[in-house]
């Protein structure tokens, strides 16, 4: 169940970083991180274009501070530290452009003075990506039957009932909840695995978000 | 009912000391070979449907499983497996949703042109939450500058939910208030999303600009009127915001709060019915909506929720602006906010404020926990009650916000929600616990003590303005007169308990009726009745105290001779006391008894015999209280006068002597109602010549009614008129 491919374990990431050359360790901290980063700049309310240069100038300044022996595990979570660097560029490119529009009302607006909303819409970020990635490896990497992965497509994406499902696919009923909860199953398995990749709080849905902000400078 | 609202407490005792509450929150084994879940006696698909109820509250659960599921362990287990399973592949389908900005380049602002949302430009995208995009626009026609939202994901599958939705923003935007940001119109791409175009507004978040300029109390409070006033108005036009939350209020340049999204929320319910990849279930999301959503809201029954749950959101951001800290802040997961909200906030606003240095009057820790009540029936009934205490708080006058009464919370909160629907009773299964409904008990047991304070001061005021030397009273001063002193003196002394004062005000006035003097019970009974119909229309008192109320009424327009209003009164007292004891109840028997009399007085002698009738049907059935016995015979003699008005004195005699005798086990000797039966016995063996007993029980009756009600009493004076009558007969067949 626990996968022992150590190498994508953020600590074997970590230490396969200080090896510049290691161009795989690289990429593979630029594929994990990078659309946590792209998503949290979004629900700060930067554009695609801004949020993509935020990214990218996070991950160097990460890149940078990282050789320069900066970040200390023991100070606190990976995330955390990102999120610190991404909250300070993105504050320099607000007083660059001086006039960022007021956004307009949702409760998702992140307060750059609030490090829990700070904190909570990196989480909310992160939780997306592990999701997005987890969706990916069950059609790809699983055994899963593929009228299984339709079943649950059917359902959820397209909103029919499991009746309509089940006479789509040929299936009873009883069949279309046993492969939602097939599913349900093999995501959770998938998720909480890469949540130890991660190497932060877990994150079953409901629980509470976790929260980088003691790492946070004010 | 009473049957299924007991046996639903008594299985969440039994569950909650079996430790299934708890179990909600942990892993159950998949059923991989497809073995039946639950008991197996439930169908898969009655359990999958109360699952998704939980997360969705336009979904119905039958009341067949909801009930099932109050005592079945093993399937409330499932529900439970199956409700994380249902959220865990919801978060996952709006996961999947393709994210623009993750796959790179191509924006989903890029591709909003002109052509998708006519007679607007789109200039560019100004914010991205988890429901949707907002764009700078032009509006092409009027050039002004306006908000554009587009709701992702939020798609309409059939013709009638766009029917509905295009309603509801008919509605929405009708909206004119300086208070709310105006929509102006609205429509759906062509992908059949639906887009919103709206005033544009800068200014900052209401909790940002009282963080910002550290507003004190006073000052929040007066912001909080202004939000309640604009809210109150909306609720005036039928619109319910129901995602209030300190993202959707703004404060502009000129200080002045501005509500956004009225009434959207509705709009992409349905929406999100229709599309589940578009529910809030994103883990930041879904906890911000949760910390703002009312109970009822987050109960799964959508016919529970109404403008009230407005008035929830506004409790918790008032706390959340007071205190510095939202009011649940401790829990650690959905399900626990959840419990926390439905057993109601113990922790006042001041208590955290204080933490920070802050100050919150006691005024306002009341109005907020009465904004945080768990039974939508125990907030303000009204936006604009809120924004008038709000306006009493600024002025420095009393608040109107009251505390309930202890017995009403114990007994109407639990029995309102457990009945009120299916999903909502398996809902509370979680989280009504005995040890919280204890626990609030007390809480409130604390302040009923002061209001009973409050009532033995004033009448003690009362007994001290009866003192011969220092008040009023003299030697001449009879009880009646004692009472008119103490109402003169309660008015006053009450004046600002409103509650309590009604309270005595009906007491002192039933007292005056009991002596049947219609006149001086007039005024405190009408005065009661006035503020008690005011407080059961807002929900602040329940329908046995109204009941009281009309009741009191009733008798008071029987004596004035109104019968026609008497029997108003005694109809909604009757519907009132079958509401709360139910209908075959003594209580509401006896009513029925009662207007039986109102009816056979106004000569509808065919309507009140039915009425008796099935009156007796009803007390046959009654235990053997003193009380039941009473009210059986109070049936007996109504049938009993009937009778002997329709000239069928025999009858009569033979029911009014059965009555006597069972009276005689139930009351004291001299017991007006024993003087009543004795008066009218008299009267139907005087009709058949029978006047010797005639005479001797017309006495009786004379003499008991004289020492219980007085001389002048009504019933004393018939009985005097029967007793002369009987005896001018008897002089009269006397031999010369």
């Amino acid at each position: 169940m626990v996968s022992m491919d150590l190498d994508r374990t953020t600590t074997a990431l970590l230490a396969a970083l200080h090896d510049s050359s290691n161009a795989a360790a690289w990429e593979s901290f630029d594929r994990r991180y990078r659309p946590v980063l792209i998503g949290f700049a979004r629900s700060c309310g930067l554009s695609d274009h801004d949020a993509a240069e935020l990214a990218q100038s996070s991950i160097v300044r990460f890149i940078e501070q990282y050789r320069d022996g900066k970040y200390d595990r023991d100070r606190g979570r990976l995330g955390a530290w990102l999120v610190t660097i991404a909250k300070y560029r993105l504050l320099d490119m607000r007083r660059k452009k001086a006039s960022m529009p007021v956004a307009q009302g949702e409760s998702a607006i992140v307060n750059l003075d609030d490090d829990r909303s700070v904190g909570d819409a990196y989480d909310t970020q992160r939780r997306l990506a592990i999701l997005r990635e987890a969706l990916q490896e069950l059609s790809e990497k699983t055994k899963t039957d593929p009228k299984t992965i339709r079943a649950f497509e059917l359902l959820y994406y397209h909103g029919m009932s499991a009746q309509a499902v089940a006479a789509d696919l040929g299936m009873q009923p009883q069949e279309v909840y046993l492969a939602k909860s097939r599913v349900a199953a093999r995501i959770r398995e998938i998720v909480s695995r890469i949540e130890r990749e991660f190497e932060e709080a877990p994150g079953e849905w409901d629980s509470s978000p976790s929260r980088p902000s003691a790492a946070l400078g004010g | 009912m009473g049957f299924v609202a007991e046996s639903a407490l008594g299985g969440a005792w039994r569950l909650r000391s079996l430790g299934v509450v708890q179990s909600i929150d942990t892993d159950l084994p998949e059923d991989e070979e497809g073995a039946p879940i639950g008991c197996g006696r439930m169908p898969r698909e009655s359990l999958e449907l109360a699952a998704i109820a939980r997360a969705d509250c336009s979904i119905e659960v039958d009341e067949r499983t909801s009930t099932h599921l109050v005592i079945c362990k093993p399937c409330l287990e499932a529900v439970g497996q199956l409700a994380r399973e249902h959220a865990l592949l919801t978060e996952l389908a709006s996961a999947a949703r393709p994210e623009p900005a993750a796959q790179g380049a191509r924006s989903e602002g890029a591709s909003l042109s002109a052509e998708e949302i006519p007679g607007y430009r789109l200039s560019r995208e100004i914010h991205r939450g988890g429901q949707g995009a907002v764009y700078l626009a032009e509006q092409l026609a009027t050039r002004r500058t306006c908000a554009v939202k587009m709701l992702l994901g939020g798609r309409f599958a059939t013709p009638v939910q766009r029917t509905r939705f295009e309603r509801e923003v008919e509605v929405v935007a009708g909206l004119r208030h300086p208070g709310i940001v105006t929509l102006y119109e609205s429509g759906l791409t062509r992908k059949g999303e639906p887009w919103f175009a709206m005033e544009f507004v800068e200014g900052e978040r209401l909790d940002e600009f009282v963080r910002r300029v550290g507003a004190d109390q006073r000052a929040i409070a007066e912001l909080m009127r202004r939000v309640a006033d604009t809210v109150a108005y909306a609720h005036r036009r039928g619109v319910i915001h129901r995602d209030l939350k300190p993202g959707n209020i703004l404060v502009d340049q000129d200080g002045a709060t501005r509500i956004l999204d009225f009434g959207l929320a509705r709009s992409s319910t349905g929406a999100e019915a229709a599309d589940p990849r578009s529910s809030s279930t994103l883990a930041g999301e879904f906890v911000g909506t949760f910390a703002y959503a009312a109970p009822e809201q987050l109960a799964g029954d959508p016919s529970l929720v109404d403008s009230r749950c407005d008035l929830y959101a506004l409790g918790v951001l008032f706390f959340e602006l007071l205190a510095g800290q939202r009011p649940f802040e401790g829990a650690k997961s959905i399900a626990e906010l959840v419990a926390q909200k439905t057993t109601g906030a113990t922790l006042r606003p001041s208590a955290p404020a204080a933490a920070r240095g802050r100050a919150v009057d006691s005024d306002l820790d009341v109005i907020v926990l009465r904004l945080l009540a768990p039974d939508p029936a125990r907030r303000y009934a009204t936006a604009a009650a809120l924004a008038e205490d709000l306006g009493r708080y600024l002025d420095g006058r009393p608040i109107l916000a009251r505390e309930d009464s202890l017995a009403y919370v114990v007994t109407k909160t639990v029995r309102r929600h457990w009945l009120a629907s299916g999903a909502a009773a398996v809902f509370l299964l979680t989280v009504v616990g005995a040890s919280v409904a204890l626990a609030v008990a007390l809480a409130r047991a604390e302040r009923e003590q002061e209001r009973v304070r409050r009532a033995y001061s004033a009448f003690g005021a009362a007994l001290a303005s009866a003192n011969p030397e220092e008040g009023e009273g003299s030697s001449a001063m009879n009880v009646r007169d004692f009472l008119e002193l103490v109402e003169k003196e309660v008015r006053t002394e009450l004046s600002d308990e409103p509650e309590v004062l009604a309270e005595m005000l009906k007491t002192l006035g039933v007292i005056q009726l009991a002596f049947d003097d219609p006149e001086r019970s007039r005024g405190p009974i009408l005065s009661a009745h006035d503020y008690f119909s005011h407080a059961y229309g807002s929900g602040r008192i329940g329908p046995d105290s109204m009941a009281e109320s009309e009741f009191a009424l009733a008798r008071q327009l029987f004596l004035e001779r109104d019968l026609s209003g008497s029997e108003e009164a005694y109809r909604r007292a009757i519907g009132l006391r079958e509401l709360a004891f139910g209908p075959t109840a003594v209580e509401t028997v006896d009513l029925e008894r009662q207007l039986a009399t109102v009816l056979r007085r106004q000569g509808r002698i065919a309507e009140a015999r039915a009425l008796l009738d099935e009156a007796l049907v009803h007390a046959d059935g009654f235990s053997s209280t003193k009380e039941a016995a009473r009210v059986r015979a109070g049936i007996l003699n109504g049938q009993a006068v009937l009778a002997a008005e329709t000239g069928d004195h025999r009858r009569a005699i033979e029911s009014f002597r059965i009555i006597l005798s069972e009276l005689r086990e139930i009351v004291p000797g001299n017991d007006f109602r024993r003087g009543r039966t004795l008066s009218s016995l008299a009267q139907s063996e005087a009709a058949l010549g029978m006047l010797d007993s005639a005479e001797r029980h017309a006495e009786e009756a004379v003499a008991i009614l004289t020492e219980r009600k007085g001389a002048g009493a009504q019933w004393t004076r018939e009985a005097t008129e029967i007793l002369a009558k009987i005896r001018a007969a008897r002089a009269a067949a006397a031999p010369r």
